[in-house]
């Protein structure tokens, strides 16, 4: 290669550099070969992809206290939908985005929980898919993240701390608030105080006028309804019973809202392991209850 | 010579006949087997009960005889009829009717070894050494609505003396959705419409085990229900080759009502005939769980050996929500609570082929020939 050709592609290089791509998250600026951006710690690749469809990607965000069991939920929820062959079915959009559900249902497989997401934003898994119903004749372009309940928690009590969350929340289409239904059960008010925070802070966002929060659709699941049943039965009336501080900011503050029961592991166990404290383990996987609110969010998005 | 055993000169089972006592005696001694003889025993004393409170005496012959056989063979208890103390009350007839209830209603798995695989370990792990389990029955299907429902019309609810003492105290929480007692979805002390030939579920292990003892038979042990399904042929200088599933060594959805295969709720027991065993015993896998005898080891191998014991029962077979395939196989072991009554906990029973009066004579018959080979004289 000559000298010629070598300045040539530099200054190709160069221009390239000075034309910055958006991050699909905060819409900060960043170089081509960026991985992560500068600004909020969002993968770039989002942005990449997002590129070659005109419409922007809608985004969910799956919300709740550390523990709670998000991860194992966005997993579950999408390896069934890439599974069957229904009428909900999702594609993923690029490796990375098959790493949630492979992690988690590895995991499960082995009788054990996925690891505990990590605090850091580049550390989080996140999923860019496409989403085919009976009911819409164009794909979807989907973005969801798998955040980190103390991040969140953190960003709630000090909002700006986690830059990440605060522009997915002001951006997001909806949200699955995720409620430990066993916790709710057995008298503990947490949870309540727990959502009724995220749900304050969702609308207290500086966010499109066109497009408060109390439009967008909210589904808030109870997780682990598989140790409480009766959950499953109305989970608007255990709500009621268990959470009535949470059940009244709803109806005040969300026009769209709808309660929800799901369970991921037929069975948990206390499991004793020498050397290392006993951990719970799921002694089967029969998901219930996994598919119904994702499905109510689509078809209430913008509706 | 026969001695009477501790457990049957207590409680309610010292009202039976000396003689039963005496053959219980020497019926075995293994803990297994006095389980099994005592939920027969119990079994038999329901029976007694439900006649008029007197001992056996009161099945004399003619008509009350054939209309208590009649009765039992309709509510399916044609293994208590062929337990050797009931056998001599049943003309040639009904002994053939009765045989042939037995050959519709179980399969018998041969005598021989089997492993099993440790909870919380993969088929990498290796297996456990092997253990030798004699020939026994295994009903062909699990125990469906209407089967149950003779044992809730006949009120077996309220007979204590097939249930646990120590469960007394909860006998009055197994109700159904309206308060009857009965599985946890029926309503009104019946099955839902149309599911008379769907596995019973929403039973806990100790409404099984009840069911078990009237009907005169037991719940399987692990190692029972997985020999039937995985079926071990012993080769002299080979490790046991055991299948991975009833039908053989690939997961085929086709075969069982798993997630993903099925209408996501239980089916039929008739439904999905391609699953059977070997010895032709159905839906192992999938439909619904099933409890069997054994409790739960939640130990890993590296755990501390104080923490043995927990208040789970072992369950086996995946069910129609089942999700994994490697939790519908053979081997695969969960757990639930023993008092969690589950829309997808099912089970089936099992008896010791030496526990039928047919078995004994046999065996009778053989030892009689081997001694006149043996003293010709």
């Amino acid at each position: 290669m000559n000298r010629g050709v070598a300045l040539e592609l530099d200054s190709l290089r160069l221009a390239h550099y000075g034309n910055q791509i958006s991050c699909l998250i905060c819409a900060e600026g960043n170089t081509p070969d960026a991985e992560y951006c500068r600004n909020c710690f969002a993968p770039m690749i989002l942005a990449h992809q997002a590129q070659s469809h005109a419409s922007k990607p809608v985004m969910f965000a799956a919300l709740g206290p550390s523990g709670v069991g998000k991860t194992v939920y966005l997993g579950m929820l999408l390896d069934m939908l890439s599974r069957q062959p229904k009428h909900l079915q999702l594609a993923a959009r690029g490796g990375f985005s098959v790493t949630l559900q492979h992690n988690t249902i590895g995991a499960l497989s082995r009788c054990e929980f996925p690891t505990k997401t990590p605090n850091e934003p580049d550390r989080w898994n996140w999923v860019h898919c496409q989403l085919r119903s009976a009911k819409q004749k164009q794909p979807v372009e989907m973005v969801i993240p798998d955040m980190a309940g103390e991040a969140l928690f953190e960003e709630v009590d000090h909002p700006h701390s986690y830059r990440v969350i605060h522009s997915l929340l002001s951006r997001c289409d909806g949200v699955m608030i995720l409620i430990d239904g066993t916790k709710l059960q057995a008298g503990s008010l947490d949870e309540d105080y727990f959502t009724m925070k995220l749900l304050s802070h969702l609308t207290e966002l500086t966010t499109d006028p066109k497009r408060p929060w109390s439009s967008r659709p909210v589904a808030l699941i109870f997780s682990k309804a598989d140790q409480c049943e009766s959950c499953f039965e109305d989970p608007h009336a255990y709500a009621q019973r268990h959470a009535p501080g949470l059940s009244r900011i709803c109806t005040q503050k969300f026009r769209r809202h709808r309660f929800f029961a799901a369970g991921v592991a037929g069975a948990i166990a206390n499991r004793p392991v020498r050397g290392n404290p006993s951990h719970m383990v799921p002694l089967r996987v029969e998901p219930r209850g996994i598919i119904e609110p994702f499905e109510w969010l689509v078809d209430n998005l913008r509706g | 010579m026969r001695t009477t055993s501790p457990d049957s000169q207590t409680g309610v089972f010292s009202r039976l006949p000396e003689w039963f006592n005496n053959w219980l005696g020497a019926s075995g001694t293994s803990r297994m087997k006095r389980e099994a003889d005592a939920s027969m025993q119990a079994a038999i004393a329901a029976v007694v009960e439900q006649e008029d409170e007197a001992p056996l005496a009161p099945l004399r012959t003619g008509r009350e005889i054939e209309s208590v056989v009649d009765e039992m063979l309709a509510q399916g208890r044609y293994a208590l009829l062929l337990r050797p103390q009931l056998i001599g009350n049943l003309s040639p007839e009904q002994l053939a009717r009765t045989r042939a209830a037995l050959a519709d209603g179980m399969g018998l798995v041969p005598e021989g070894f089997v492993t099993l695989r440790p909870p919380f370990t993969d088929e990498s792990a290796g297996e456990a050494p092997p253990l030798r389990l004699e020939a026994y029955y295994l009903d062909r299907y699990p125990v469906t609505n209407s089967q149950y429902a003779h044992f809730v019309a006949s009120g077996g609810y309220e007979q204590m003396q097939i249930w646990d003492p120590e469960i007394w105290a909860a006998l009055l929480d197994f109700v159904d959705t309206t308060g009857h007692p009965g599985p946890r979805n029926w309503k009104n002390g019946r099955f839902p419409r149309g599911e008379e030939h769907h596995p019973v579920a929403g039973v806990c292990w100790y409404e099984a085990v009840a069911y078990a003892r009237w009907i005169g038979k037991r719940l399987p042990s692990d190692a029972e229900w997985v020999k039937a399904g995985s079926w071990p042929v012993s080769i002299p200088g080979h490790p046991l080759l055991s299948r991975r599933y009833p039908w053989g060594e690939a997961m085929d959805r086709s075969r069982a009502n798993l997630w993903g295969s099925g209408p996501g709720r239980t089916v039929s027991v008739f439904e999905f005939p391609s699953g059977v065993s070997v010895g032709g015993v159905h839906q192992l896998i999938g439909n619904v769980w099933e409890w069997t005898a054994d409790a739960f080891n939640l130990n890993s191998t590296d755990a501390p050996a104080s923490s043995v014991q927990t208040k789970m029962k072992s369950i086996r077979g995946g069910a129609f929500d089942t999700y994994l395939d490697g939790q519908a196989t053979c081997q695969f072991q969960s757990a639930d609570v023993a008092l969690t009554r589950k829309h997808n906990i099912g089970f089936r029973c099992a008896i010791h082929l030496n526990d039928l009066a047919d078995w004994r004579e046999e065996s009778a018959d053989e030892t009689e020939d081997n001694s006149f080979a043996e003293n010709p004289s």
